[in-house]
């Protein structure tokens, strides 16, 4: 596999977040929704009826293109792309063709430690289709049911160039991408409920000069099975050029259950789109004040954040890097850390508390019970030595649950650190008496003991001692035993 | 020069119009099509050198639509007009084959 050089270029959809359709004032939000009741005579495709552009479509495709450093045409012209399918009730889709709304972009991201560029080809806003239901309650034998509310959604399609070189980069190019949408809030990038959908062209060649036979990958609806699906497809095809067998230019649709790519032949030679300027809409010409109010709009990206956070609060790439692929995560770091000034314990608190907590909810960041202020509040009681880390986490935990303060937890419970030194020292001795071997270890130079002998008070105190008063009085203690 | 449109790509728009004829239809619409075709020809003698091709006959900005929701309250009667329904599906022969 290591003689083969593989090429790979991504076709992303994405949802934009509207209220309304594209090209009529339907409602967006489908999901759930009863079959058929956001429909009108111009999503329908009525005789008739006359598309009117969404001026908040325009603007997120064009901040889409922006974002992702496009040069953006100064005219937008929308295409009929022509084809016959049940959920496509006009016949043809409005899309764009030889003038997107933007091209020769890029976006970057870090992989294996390189900071890695790929180029994009173009920026197109078009309307989504309807969804053929193919089972289902009653549906006759041989038929299928046609929902109309997603027909007319909003779309932007952003192509990469193949500059994609292994399965493991086209995924992180898609995080990438992913991460860049919803930082600018033009759409929500949720794979799994198919506001963003993923398409693929791979092809390997033994030679880096002559490019292979390029074979288009659909269906694929997680980052997981973009992965899985573009690594199954580039060993497919190495497998048949080492048995000197050629491969042709060809869709395939990824079988998730299966683990497989199975071709969609006969489809193909149906491709041709009879792509026709539409007469419905007139190309609107874009004025330089209008693109600059909505690039004013753009906000920091996620790379440019994620070096921000490393070189301001010395966070290792690693954790920042965590941090904002969830806009949401990092707003709250950077909201919880107005009040509580220690970025690195801050941070891992959230990435190991706050999301052990959120993901046994199954919630995310937004939905927690959890302000920014409260989790600085637990963190400065920590600080201060009024409770023990573990101690915080308990509390933490039912904060979670009951949306209380940390303070009211801890007096409610009437959990307060242990301070009194007589009374630590009572348990210090016992410690030390029952752990002669650990108290040896120490002696010998062995400083994990004294964790060790810290962890056992600890535990005697159910986590209510004060950690640093307990370190002491153990230091003197074992000072004393030499 | 008149450019004919061969049976065979009567055949290829038919197929991708979903649509099937008898080889007598395919034959007029051969027919049909060609004089259609020819009558357009007739613009190539007019000099268009320069000109840009006109897609749209009106100019100026087009009017957007706000970002504001309207229900439309005669929904349910498109499901009337449906042929057939299936709770609020609209059904239709299935075309996909596995």
């Amino acid at each position: 596999m290591d003689n083969y050089y593989v090429t790979i270029g991504l076709e992303v959809h994405c949802q934009l977040l509207t209220t309304t359709k594209m090209f009529c004032r339907c409602k967006t939000d489908y999901f759930g929704k009863a079959p058929n009741t956001l429909v009108c005579p111009v999503c329908l495709g009525l005789p008739g009826s006359l598309p009117v552009l969404n001026e908040q479509a325009l603007r997120l495709a064009i901040l889409t293109a922006q974002a992702l450093n496009c040069r953006i045409l100064p005219r937008v012209v929308f295409h009929r792309k022509n084809y016959f399918y049940p959920d496509l009730p006009k016949g043809y889709q409005i899309s764009q063709y030889d003038l997107p709304i933007g091209v020769e972009g890029k976006i970057e991201f870090d992989f294996k430690g390189n900071r890695e560029a790929v180029r994009i080809k173009r920026v197109h806003a078009e309307e989504d289709a309807g969804k053929l239901v193919h089972e289902g309650l009653n549906l006759p034998f041989g038929c299928s049911g046609v929902d109309f509310n997603r027909c007319g959604i909003p779309l932007v399609e952003i192509v990469t160039e193949p500059d994609l070189h292994s399965p493991e980069e086209a995924r992180e190019c898609l995080v990438m991408l992913r991460n860049v949408v919803r930082y600018i809030g033009v759409s929500d990038g949720n794979m799994e409920e198919g506001s963003l959908r993923c398409d693929a062209n791979v092809s390997v060649s033994p030679s880096p000069e002559k490019m292979g036979t390029k074979v288009e990958v659909k269906n694929m609806n997680s980052f997981r099975s973009v992965f899985r699906a573009l690594r199954y497809e580039v060993d497919r095809q190495v497998e048949l050029l080492e048995k000197g067998e050629s491969l042709y230019q060809e869709t395939r649709h990824w079988d998730e259950a299966r683990g497989i790519t199975l071709s969609a032949r006969g489809k193909e030679e149906a491709e041709d789109y009879r792509y026709f300027p539409d007469p419905d809409l007139l190309p609107i010409t874009l004025e330089d004040s209008f693109l600059k109010e909505i690039k004013a709009a753009i906000s920091e990206l996620p790379l440019t954040r994620k070096e921000r956070l490393m070189i301001e609060h010395e966070l290792p790439e690693n954790e920042a890097n965590i941090l904002v692929q969830d806009k949401t995560l990092a707003d709250f770091f950077e909201e919880a850390l107005k009040e509580f000034n220690q970025p690195r314990l801050l941070c891992n608190w959230m990435l190991t508390e706050v999301l052990k907590n959120l993901n046994e909810a199954g919630i995310d960041i937004t939905e927690s019970k959890v302000s920014p202020q409260q989790l600085a509040e637990l963190l400065r009681m920590i600080d201060k030595g009024e409770i023990s880390g573990t101690i915080a986490k308990g509390v933490l935990e039912e904060m979670f649950t009951t949306g209380l303060d940390a303070r009211e937890i801890v007096s409610k419970k009437g959990i307060s650190l242990i301070s009194n030194e007589k009374e630590l020292e009572k348990v210090v001795l016992e410690v030390v008496e029952k752990n002669p071997q650990s108290v040896a270890d120490y002696l010998s130079g062995k400083e994990k003991a004294l964790h060790f002998l810290i962890g056992q008070v600890m535990k005697e105190t159910k986590g209510q001692a004060n950690p640093e008063i307990v370190k002491d009085i153990l230091l003197k203690k074992l000072a004393s035993e030499e | 020069m008149e450019r004919k449109v061969s049976l065979a790509e009567i055949k290829t728009i038919a197929k991708l119009s979903k649509l099937s004829f008898s080889e007598q239809e395919l034959a007029n619409f051969s027919e049909d099509v060609n004089s259609v075709i020819s009558h357009f020809e007739k613009l190539n003698r007019l000099d268009l050198q320069g000109v840009s091709p006109t897609s749209h006959i009106s100019w100026g900005q087009p009017p957007l639509n706000p970002d504001e929701a309207v229900v439309w309250e005669n929904r349910d009667w498109v499901l009337e007009q449906a042929p057939e329904v299936c709770g609020r599906l609209i059904v239709v022969p299935k075309i996909v084959e596995k």
